[in-house]
């Protein structure tokens, strides 16, 4: 498409800005015990369910106050905390389970491909919410748990396309030749096939961020992961639910920012596709 | 006692023979020449003593003896201490041969990293000082380059540099020049044998150059349909061929001597797919000498000059 010049600018300066709050969203998560206004955890009974603006005892509510008179603001930003390090956690815990799985058995084929390929079947046949209630509901909830509960049910997406790759590039001369060199089955995985897959692999656990953040908050709102006090965005969401009519703040800024985190994971996940598109 | 000693080598799949008895031997040192036309087996052989034939593939009897110890009986992780540092081996594409993503200076030092001769840093200092033998410029820039930013003829140049850094023993080139231009053909080959000669490698050169034999080899076998028809010294092979089809193989080639504007020969026929060879000897479907005697399989007869013909060519000696 033929574009004029200063509309080109735009979007290219425009192709900007998920990388931008991606970066600020991971920042306020980093820093939040010195940017949040006030401690996430402090309860205010005289001054619950306030509209954004109010002010009481000298703080400032900028997004209002919950049901037990907590900073909304805060909890946030708090809650930014686990919903990030949730995802990237799970996502590189899938990740190297899955890339793993698929490699052996896309490397390795015969017995080995056939064990670990059906398995991957099996898991991906599974409803991944059904999934994560049954082993939330044996394994109990809680940080750690939530983290195992999303690699367990994801590992199978990374395992289909490692597997995939590692298929295709297997006969490669080059592989052969670093076999012919002398190199070790792990060797010839990861130092000679891994960073040629990684591409495909990147933007999958891209796109699989944006998910496993909306997993996160799903679980939290079903009750199942991180448990409170810990502010969390999808347990904001739940609690926010009662109050939608009386009290919209609540649940409505948890849910603006949950919805800028996932489409700026997915964005950059569309751009790396069109680059990686592009080199080959 | 003999570096490589091959003897009765048969390989195929299921039920399929693709290489049926191949009985070869090369001396420390020696450059031994492997022809035969596409599907002839020669690579199979050669996969086959790095003990890499693809999936599906597999040696069905006879061994593979390297310096007195039978290739065939080692476990995965001994004959992979041998590969690279004894046994090495380059291969056709030289650009596709070689890790789109690692450092040409990287690749070069592989076999070191890997059997651990050398720490990674002094790897590196070697693996410059190979590139520079195999005449790159630059070699301490060329050696953080990739090999899509190299030539062709480059990179076979790289590859011949990782397959000889540890000094191996035995190089197996299979067909190193197909896929350069003809000027740089002749340079990759007297590189090749200048460096091996060095380390007093010996060469097992496949190819179906038979040009490339004539200024190379010490020795020749050839091959068809799986087989070793004739093996023996290059003089005396190009001198008096003795199986029909080396003989029409040696005629294939055009020659300044002869009378411009002539037809030039090629053999009748093609090789039939492995499905379909025929019973006794293989090549009996193109031969002008085949008769019912051809039904049953010739021996691989003679000292050093040996045939597997039932009606070989005396010669003129």
């Amino acid at each position: 498409m033929i574009m004029s010049r200063p509309l080109a600018r735009v979007r290219s300066s425009l192709s900007w800005w998920p990388a931008l709050l991606l970066a600020t969203l991971v920042l306020l998560a980093v820093f939040a015990p010195w940017i949040a206004p006030v401690d996430p955890d402090r309860q205010n009974l005289l001054g619950r369910l306030k509209p954004p603006g109010f002010e009481a005892r000298g703080q400032l509510f900028w997004l209002g106050s919950d049901e037990l008179g907590r900073d909304v603001l805060s909890r946030m930003i708090y809650g930014a905390r686990v919903s990030i390090s949730v995802a990237f956690l799970s996502v590189m815990l899938s990740g190297i389970v899955g890339v793993s799985v698929g490699m052996l058995a896309g490397y390795l084929r015969g017995p080995v491909e056939t064990v670990l390929m059906r398995l991957v079947d099996i898991f991906l046949s599974i409803p991944a919410i059904l999934l994560a209630i049954i082993t939330v509901a044996v394994l109990g909830p809680g940080f750690i748990n939530v983290i195992l509960v999303l690699a367990l049910t994801r590992w199978p997406r990374y395992a289909r396309v490692a597997y995939g790759q590692t298929l295709a590039l297997a006969d490669r001369p080059f592989v052969t030749l670093a076999r012919a060199m002398g190199a070790s089955t792990p060797r010839v995985l990861f130092t000679h096939l891994l960073p040629n897959i990684a591409g495909p692999l990147l933007v999958v656990a891209t796109l699989e961020f944006g998910l496993m953040v909306l997993f996160e908050a799903g679980l939290s709102f079903l009750g199942l992961g991180v448990q409170p006090p810990t502010a969390s965005w999808g347990s904001m969401l739940s609690t926010g639910r009662s109050y939608v009519a009386s009290a919209w703040w609540i649940a409505t800024f948890p849910g603006l920012a949950l919805f800028l985190l996932v489409l700026s994971a997915n964005l950059i996940g569309d751009r790396l596709t069109d680059q990686i598109g592009k080199g080959r | 006692m003999s570096l490589l000693a091959i003897d009765d080598l048969a390989i195929g799949a299921a039920d399929l023979s693709l290489v049926d008895g191949v009985t070869l031997s090369v001396e420390p040192g020696e450059v031994v020449a492997l022809v035969g036309e596409s599907g002839s087996g020669k690579s199979l052989t050669a996969l086959s003593i790095m003990g890499l034939l693809a999936d599906g593939l597999q040696r069905q009897r006879g061994s593979i003896e390297f310096d007195g110890v039978d290739l065939t009986q080692l476990a995965d992780e001994q004959l992979r201490s041998l590969r690279g540092a004894e046994l090495a081996m380059i291969f056709q594409e030289p650009v596709s041969s070689l890790n789109p993503l690692a450092a040409v200076g990287d690749q070069v030092a592989e076999s070191l990293i890997v059997h651990g001769r050398s720490s990674v840093a002094d790897a590196g200092r070697e693996a410059i000082d190979m590139l520079r033998r195999v005449g790159i410029p630059e070699p301490e820039r060329r050696a953080r380059q990739l090999p899509t930013e190299l030539s062709g003829g480059m990179c076979q140049r790289v590859m011949i540099a990782a397959a000889l850094i540890s000094r191996p023993r035995l190089l197996i080139a299979d067909e190193p020049t197909t896929a350069l231009d003809v000027t740089i053909q002749a340079q990759i080959l007297a590189l090749m044998s200048a460096l091996a000669e060095e380390a007093n490698t010996a060469i097992l050169l496949i190819t179906h150059d038979m040009g490339v034999v004539a200024e190379m080899a010490d020795k020749v076998c050839v091959m068809y349909g799986g087989r070793v028809v004739e093996q023996g010294p290059v003089e005396a092979l190009f001198a008096t061929p003795r199986h029909p089809y080396t003989n029409m193989l040696l005629k294939t080639i055009p020659r300044l001597d002869e009378e411009p504007g002539q037809e030039l020969f090629a053999i009748p026929g093609n090789v039939p797919s492995p499905r379909d060879w025929p019973v006794g000897c293989r090549f009996r479907t193109r031969c002008d000498r085949a008769d019912e005697t051809c039904a049953e399989r010739p021996a691989l007869t003679g000292q050093l000059h040996q045939v597997a013909c039932h009606h070989a060519l005396r010669g003129d000696a």
